[in-house]
């Protein structure tokens, strides 16, 4: 255990890094300075990079939320031997390296790929739709990076709502729809949020969808980071990226964290 | 006689046609890019590269199953071994870790307890460049570096896998009854062989599907990795991004078909030993 916690310390290695200036190829000078945290702060590009993480990370989790959630229901309500099946190919699917994921994706939307001779054949596009490059591109590799975690996560706390809930309300004369968002919904919210979270926070330090995805025109920080180590071989201001990043995550969490608790004894929740 | 016209019968045989459709989609989006990985890897030999990619797949064959590179192969070898180290490092820190969250009285337990998890919310690629810095330090410090070898990159791995172990037994040593230790130990067992011969075997499915997810967690990780191999002695998923940011190789997807499948047959062992339910709800609930 006292190991570990020397491990845990020793994350905060890079932090002490990031204060000191880049010499070029990788050296670094002594003197204690805050250059690297005042050029990211003043400088659009890092700016911008910070931005379209969070933006990108965002939108994944909420379609994956959208994508999940009646996936995560179908699932724990169904009574047949099948469940079992769709519940395997989710784990399969979740466990398989992202890499291989984006091989598929690759294949699927090249130029002369299955999904674009549909739609050139159906004549629903002029030339060749692509997804590369793109910051829906980015935000797709993503989503499978993350929509089977998603789907487990929701699995498992829809499991927890009493089934007989559904069937009172039903009793009582709610429709399908009603009792999906007057009960369900409302039940499984903490754990919905805890999903969110989860899934913005992975996201947040998903390099290799993003990365191959993007392309090299759709930065995010973490794309930024593994660059300026291998290519501008910049370590002090790649530390700086990755205290930014952390502490974006950090921030951004608590801060949530904040407002639903806020939220919640403002009754705006009923959590 | 025919039922009659009811315009909510149809309502709702409307609505969950929708949801069902809507769900097949999830379904398809899911699985399309796996589905096509193993498609495409039965294509016979082509004359353009483009060709290779046809799906579905034209003049089945296993070409490209032959064409899979020594590298490939070395990488994969690499990723296995190091997988098998993880989930074993992650058992040997994480097991006796959740018994002493769960089980003793520790002042700051809540703060050991944020320590363990704290691998799941720091970005990994932080974990990544960390660890590198990390070595650099004590490279300079003992003349002895770390990165691009196996120990270096097993410590990483380790770093990221043991929560996951952690969770997974201490969500069921919170369920487990003491009072069954106890009734041993009052019937002349040794604390050590209640332990080994009560505890242990309720425990056993918790370390199993840790010891899986630390192994797949491994086994997938890319922005760890990179940052700690180098040319030459490089883990599967690394190899394999770097090939997709220089060019196409067709008999990646023979590579990665074989990947796939040995993680089907793995889910499918552990299907067997412990159940799909123990993994879910250990997981489900401790380890993410």
């Amino acid at each position: 255990m006292f190991s570990f916690i020397l491990v845990a310390a020793s994350q905060l290695v890079f932090l002490e890094r990031s204060f000191f200036k880049d010499l070029g190829l990788g050296r670094t000078g002594k003197d204690f300075i805050l250059d690297n945290y005042v050029r990211f702060f003043t400088d659009g590009f890092y700016l911008n990079t910070l931005w379209v993480t969070v933006k990108t990370s965002a939108l994944a989790a909420l379609f994956t939320l959208l994508l999940g959630f009646p996936v995560a229901y179908l699932i724990a309500r169904m009574r047949s031997r099948w469940a079992m099946v769709l519940l395997a190919s989710i784990v399969v699917s979740t466990f398989i390296t992202i890499v291989i994921k984006v091989y598929g994706l690759i294949v699927i939307f090249s130029a002369s790929g299955v999904l674009n001779k549909t739609l050139l054949s159906l004549g629903l596009v002029s030339g060749p739709y692509s997804i590369f490059g793109k910051e829906t591109g980015v935000v797709i590799g993503l989503m499978h990076f993350t929509l089977g975690f998603g789907v487990l996560l929701l699995y498992s706390v829809i499991q927890t709502i009493p089934r007989s809930f559904e069937e009172a309300a039903q009793i009582h004369g709610a429709s399908r729809w009603r009792v999906y968002y007057r009960v369900i919904f409302p039940l499984a919210l903490p754990g919905v949020t805890a999903m969110v979270l989860m899934v913005f926070n992975m996201c947040m330090g998903a390099f290799t969808s993003a990365a191959l995805l993007g392309g090299g025109r759709v930065f995010t920080l973490p794309v930024l980071i593994q660059r300026t180590v291998f290519m501008d071989i910049k370590y002090s201001m790649a530390a700086t990226l990755a205290a930014v990043l952390l502490f974006s995550v950090i921030l951004i969490n608590i801060l949530s964290i904040y407002l639903l608790r806020r939220m919640r004894a403002a009754h705006l929740v009923t959590v | 006689m025919a039922r009659p016209f009811s315009i909510h019968r149809v309502q709702r045989r409307l609505g969950k046609g929708l949801f069902w459709l809507y769900c097949s989609l999830s379904y398809i989006f899911l699985l399309a890019p796996i589905v096509v990985v193993i498609g495409t890897s039965f294509n016979g030999p082509t004359e353009t590269v483009d060709a290779s990619f046809d799906f579905p797949p034209k003049n089945l064959s296993f070409h490209w199953y032959t064409q899979i590179p020594r590298t490939q192969f070395e990488a994969l070898g690499l990723s296995f071994a190091l997988a098998a180290i993880s989930a074993v490092g992650a058992c040997l820190l994480g097991v006796p870790a959740a018994l002493g969250l769960v089980r003793s009285n520790l002042p700051g337990k809540a703060l050991i307890a944020a320590i363990f998890r704290a691998p799941l919310q720091i970005p990994s690629i932080v974990t990544g460049i960390a660890f590198l810095q990390l070595y650099y330090l004590v490279g300079d410090l003992t003349g002895l570096y770390w990165q691009g070898t196996l120990a270096g990159l097993a410590l990483g791995h380790i770093f990221v896998a043991t929560p996951y172990v952690v969770g997974t037994v201490t969500a069921i040593l919170q369920r487990f009854d003491r009072r069954l230790e106890e009734a041993a130990v009052i019937h002349g067992a040794t604390p050590w062989r209640a332990f080994r011969r009560v505890t242990l075997p309720v425990i056993m499915p918790g370390v199993y599907a840790g010891a899986l997810y630390a192994f797949m967690v491994s086994f997938a990780d890319v922005p760890i990795s990179i940052f700690l191999t180098v040319p030459g002695f490089v883990t599967y998923p690394v190899e394999i991004f770097f090939a997709l940011e220089n060019d196409f190789d067709p008999s990646l997807m023979a590579s990665a078909s074989v990947v796939i499948l040995v993680c089907l047959a793995l889910l499918l062992v552990m299907q067997r030993v412990v159940g799909l339910e123990v993994l879910l709800r250990t997981g489900g609930g401790g380890g993410r």
